[in-house]
């Protein structure tokens, strides 16, 4: 029994969900970036899948995963700078007390 | 690649549990750990469908890289390991209706391109194909090289432009 398209994209569909419910739902900084993270790889992992299941010659899908990924870890790395100067005037990592820079 | 049910499903339930616990784990140590084993796990998928070279990236900038950063700015926080209260906001009827029909909307959606409208006809549902090592490395670098040059010149100018700022604010005292 082989694993089928609709497993590796519903995993996908699956990891997208769980990080946009923990974006919205909590309220640490950190965790709303771990979550966007999450999304950000449900997204990768249907990228490359439609890349090797649809497009096994030229393998886009897997070129803009290492796009995205690499534009992930930018994002993220602002992000926590971001987070250290509000964190430093706030002195808390409550994302509901990030109003104003 | 493989195409090993047992390998794939056992993954996907380790995969959702440890993103389910770095949710909700009231701890953020804990969390970054979890999303350590998730990107760790994200690796292996794309081990799995036959893309070693994003299982590599994968697994060097989120396995990593990444986890560093987090782990400092947890750090300089001052109080890790200190239980976060009232972490998770209120839950109110119209706020989780909505969250609800949000979700299966884009469910519903999702599963409605996939299964009728972005069909080519060379799409293959049940078997994986076979990809050797070396047209994989050979679709990469024609990819990044010909096909995307502009693209990956742009995401070079963008990491370079982030290391600068990064050093200029440094070097003002931000």
């Amino acid at each position: 029994m082989a694993v089928s398209v609709y497993s590796y994209l519903f995993l996908g569909l699956v990891l997208f969900l769980i990080g946009l419910a923990g974006s919205v739902l909590t309220k640490n900084v950190i965790k709303v970036l771990i979550s966007i993270e999450f999304m950000l790889l449900g997204v990768n992992i249907n990228f490359v899948t439609f890349a090797v299941f649809c497009d096994s010659v030229n393998l886009d899908g897997c070129i803009l995963t290492l796009f995205y990924t690499g534009l992930g870890a930018v994002e993220l790395a602002v992000a926590l700078y971001l987070f250290y100067l509000m964190f430093r005037k706030k002195q808390s990592d409550d994302i509901g007390k990030y109003t104003e820079l | 690649m493989i195409d090993n049910p047992v390998i794939f499903y056992s993954a996907a339930f380790m995969i959702i549990a440890f993103a389910l616990a770095a949710l909700f784990s009231r701890n953020v140590i804990y969390s970054l750990l979890a999303s350590v084993c998730v990107f760790f796990l994200g690796a292996l998928f794309f081990y799995i469908l036959g893309s070693e070279y994003n299982a590599i990236i994968q697994a060097a900038i989120y396995g990593l890289a990444v986890p560093v950063i987090l782990g400092i700015s947890i750090m300089f926080r001052g109080k890790y390991g200190q239980k976060q209260k009232n972490e998770q906001r209120k839950f109110t009827v119209p706020y989780i209706m909505l969250m609800c029909a949000g979700i299966f909307c884009l469910a519903f959606v999702y599963l409605v391109m996939i299964s009728l409208v972005m069909l080519p006809d060379t799409f293959n549902f049940t078997g994986m194909p076979e990809i050797s090592a070396y047209d994989n490395i050979l679709a990469f670098a024609k990819g990044i090289f010909i096909n995307y040059v502009w693209a990956f010149e742009l995401v070079s100018l963008l990491l370079t432009i982030v290391i600068a700022g990064f050093s200029m604010f440094r070097k003002r005292g931000a």
